[in-house]
């Protein structure tokens, strides 16, 4: 195992209110960011929210309508593609089909004219680099989806860009090959170090890759933090709703001061929120805590809660295998919340209508206002 | 029943398609002056007669000149029209596309008297190369059909990728994109050669004194014993006519499956 590189904290890229006209379509709404060198970051979003585009401003494929892009402290906007320090993971991989393995990956070569026993060197340890050691003489269009990923990659790291761009990379794999591949990736950025910008819809993708994530709604960064930051305080609805899953339950903000937040939260009570649990949220909507579903726990019958606890009753059993998800009603509440629990003794004993309580504690709460 | 009838219509109509197609060796072997049944014997005789015709090596040789000019001429403006209308947008470009392709639909005769017209305005002599300008105006939107199915299974992303690794536009070109679509160029060529190869029309108003092979045949017909050296002749043009356009498919078919597309057009 590669130990984690300690991310510097050098700039790589930096975004300065990018905006991006198509037509009279706004596709990126002032986007300012920066990416360190050696990150593994990544773009996260619904479908059409612009994260290709964003990715694109990087590689110079998009020109951008206005704001500045930087990459290692250059402005770009006058570089074409062939010239910037970067290279791309296509979603399709855009594998060269009517050339060898060896020939698309040493493509990029080309340019710098080295000696054939050079060149063949450098494309032997690009290829055993991603695990296709001894595939140099396949033709390309007869690789598997796996395969050409892999050679897409060899491709692009081959020329050691400063920043390597992955557009979906994994999403036209199955399941097991993603979570292999997800788990190579992140072998590789360690090893090459080299900065990685992942574009991706899948959440946990994000979550498992990412030394950090920017979270995109409609041309917007709506929050850019480390993975657990995104998932513990998610600073809006909007995030919260996309990463994973959030209860939420109306709430009503009673006083605040510097150190805590008074709030009448229905099913819990009054309970005091630390501020930095308190996450923004568009005026005008009311108020609401909102939970993750294993931050509670459904309690055995004559367990104590170490913190407090509350009645509820069971209105759905979900058996996932390893996992058991139930939706329950807190007391004093009007819709049900999804809680969940690992089975560590095999099949949960709780039934549909059961009257159980729940142990919470305040700092699992977060309060959306 | 239904399927019953529709074999009639089927075979019926394959019997007119190539009938007359399939009489043209019968009479091209056949040992007598008179087209006509019953046959009278095989020979290869009228084979060395077109041999030595005369008038007939003219013929060819300006046929092929004006084959190999219009088919290359027309396939270059095939690939720049291809290209612009799969990769750019500008505007108006339906509309322009479409009058690139309107000499397909228009009747021959109507652009051939036009073009006469037009080239005596402008007091230009008929010649070989006004045969050539008329038939590229003819191929030219094969080519472009042929070319646009080939252009257009090109994933996009490869000629980024092309960038991306430090090509220029035109390096990249040179390296990817046209060697993925070789294949629809080969058959462009080989299309617009087969047509420009047996057209009439246009050879016959446009080409002054300048005879083509199809011009030939038909101003050999006033002879009723040289009727059967054009079977011959006719024979060896529809042998290589079907040859051609066989390579041409064949080679626009490995082109889509090698870049990996969908087939969504060509004409055979
Ligand atoms: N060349 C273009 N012309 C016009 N609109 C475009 C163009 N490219 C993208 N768009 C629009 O910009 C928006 C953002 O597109 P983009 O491809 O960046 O989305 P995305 O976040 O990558 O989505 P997905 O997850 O579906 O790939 C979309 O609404 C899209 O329709
Ligand atoms: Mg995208």
């Amino acid at each position: 195992m590669i130990p984690k590189p300690a991310v510097s904290d050098q700039t790589m890229i930096e975004f300065k209110d990018v905006h991006k006209w198509y037509g009279d379509y706004h596709a990126l709404r002032g986007i300012t960011a920066t990416i360190r060198a050696g990150e593994f970051f990544s773009l996260l979003g619904p479908s059409g929210c612009g994260k290709t585009t964003l990715l694109r401003t990087i590689a110079g494929f998009e020109g951008i309508s206005e704001g500045v892009v930087l990459i290692d402290g250059k402005d770009v906007a006058d570089v074409p593609a062939n010239k910037r320090p970067t290279n791309m993971v296509f979603q399709s991989y855009a594998i060269f089909p009517h050339l060898t393995v060896a020939q698309n990956v040493g493509f990029g070569l080309r340019k710098q004219r080295l000696a054939k026993a050079d060149l063949d060197a450098r494309v032997a340890e690009a290829l055993e680099m991603v695990g296709l050691k001894g595939y140099g003489a396949r033709a390309a269009h007869a690789l598997s989806g796996g395969q050409r990923q892999r050679v897409a990659l060899a491709r692009a790291l081959i020329l050691k860009p400063k920043v390597l761009l992955l557009d979906e990379p994994l999403s036209a794999l199955d399941k097991k090959m993603r979570e292999q591949m997800q788990v190579e990736l992140i072998k590789l950025q360690r090893q090459v170090g080299i900065t990685f910008i992942l574009v991706t819809h899948d959440q946990e993708e994000a979550l498992v890759m990412s030394d950090r994530i920017a979270v995109m709604f409609e041309g917007e960064i709506a929050q850019l933090s480390d993975a657990e930051t995104l998932y513990r305080r998610p600073n809006s609805r909007r995030v919260a709703d996309f990463i994973g899953t959030m209860n939420f339950l109306p709430a009503e903000v009673i006083s605040e001061t510097a150190g805590s937040i008074e709030v009448e939260a229905q099913g819990f009570g009054r309970i005091h929120v630390d501020p930095k649990q308190a996450a923004s949220e568009a005026p005008g909507k009311s108020a609401s805590i909102g939970f993750r579903p294993e931050t509670l726990t459904i309690l055995h019958e004559g367990q104590q809660a170490t913190d407090r606890e509350v009645g509820a009753t069971i209105e759905e059993v979900v058996y996932y295998g390893d996992m058991t998800y139930y939706d329950v009603k807190i007391d004093g509440t009007e819709k049900p919340v999804r809680l969940s629990m690992r089975n560590v003794f095999g099949r949960p004993v709780l039934d549909i209508g059961m009257r159980t309580r729940i142990a919470w504690s305040p700092g699992a709460l977060v309060l959306f206002r | 029943m239904r399927g019953g009838w529709f074999k009639v219509y089927a075979l019926a109509y394959l019997v007119f398609l190539y009938a007359p197609i399939v009489l043209l060796p019968m009479f091209a072997f056949n040992d007598a002056t008179v087209i006509a049944f019953p046959l009278n014997g095989f020979t290869t005789k009228w084979f060395s007669e077109m041999w030595v015709a005369p008038g007939l090596w003219p013929a060819l040789k300006n046929s092929l000149i004006i084959a190999v000019s219009s088919a290359v001429i027309a396939t270059a403006l095939g690939i720049f029209a291809a290209r612009a209308s799969t990769r750019y947008k500008f505007p108006g470009k339906a509309g322009i596309m479409g009058l690139i392709m309107l000499p397909l639909v228009l009747p021959e005769i109507i652009v051939a008297v036009s073009l006469l017209v037009v080239l005596l305005g402008i007091g230009m002599p008929l010649s070989i190369f006004t045969v050539i300008l008329g038939h590229v105006l003819m191929t030219t939107p094969f080519t472009i059909a042929i070319l646009t199915s080939a252009f257009q299974s090109l994933d996009r992303s490869l000629e980024e990728a092309a960038y991306d690794l430090g090509e220029t536009p035109i390096s990249a070109f040179r390296l990817v994109i046209l060697p993925l679509v070789m294949p629809g160029i080969i058959s462009s060529l080989l299309i617009s050669f087969t047509i420009s190869l047996d057209e009439f029309i246009i050879a016959f108003f446009l080409g002054g004194t300048q005879v083509t092979l199809p011009v030939y045949i038909f101003s050999q017909f006033r002879f009723p014993q040289s009727v059967p050296v054009i079977m011959a002749l006719g024979t060896i043009l529809v042998a290589l006519s079907i040859l051609l356009l066989s390579i041409a498919e064949y080679f626009r078919r490995r082109g889509i499956a090698k870049s990996g597309g969908k087939d969504t057009g060509g004409f055979l």
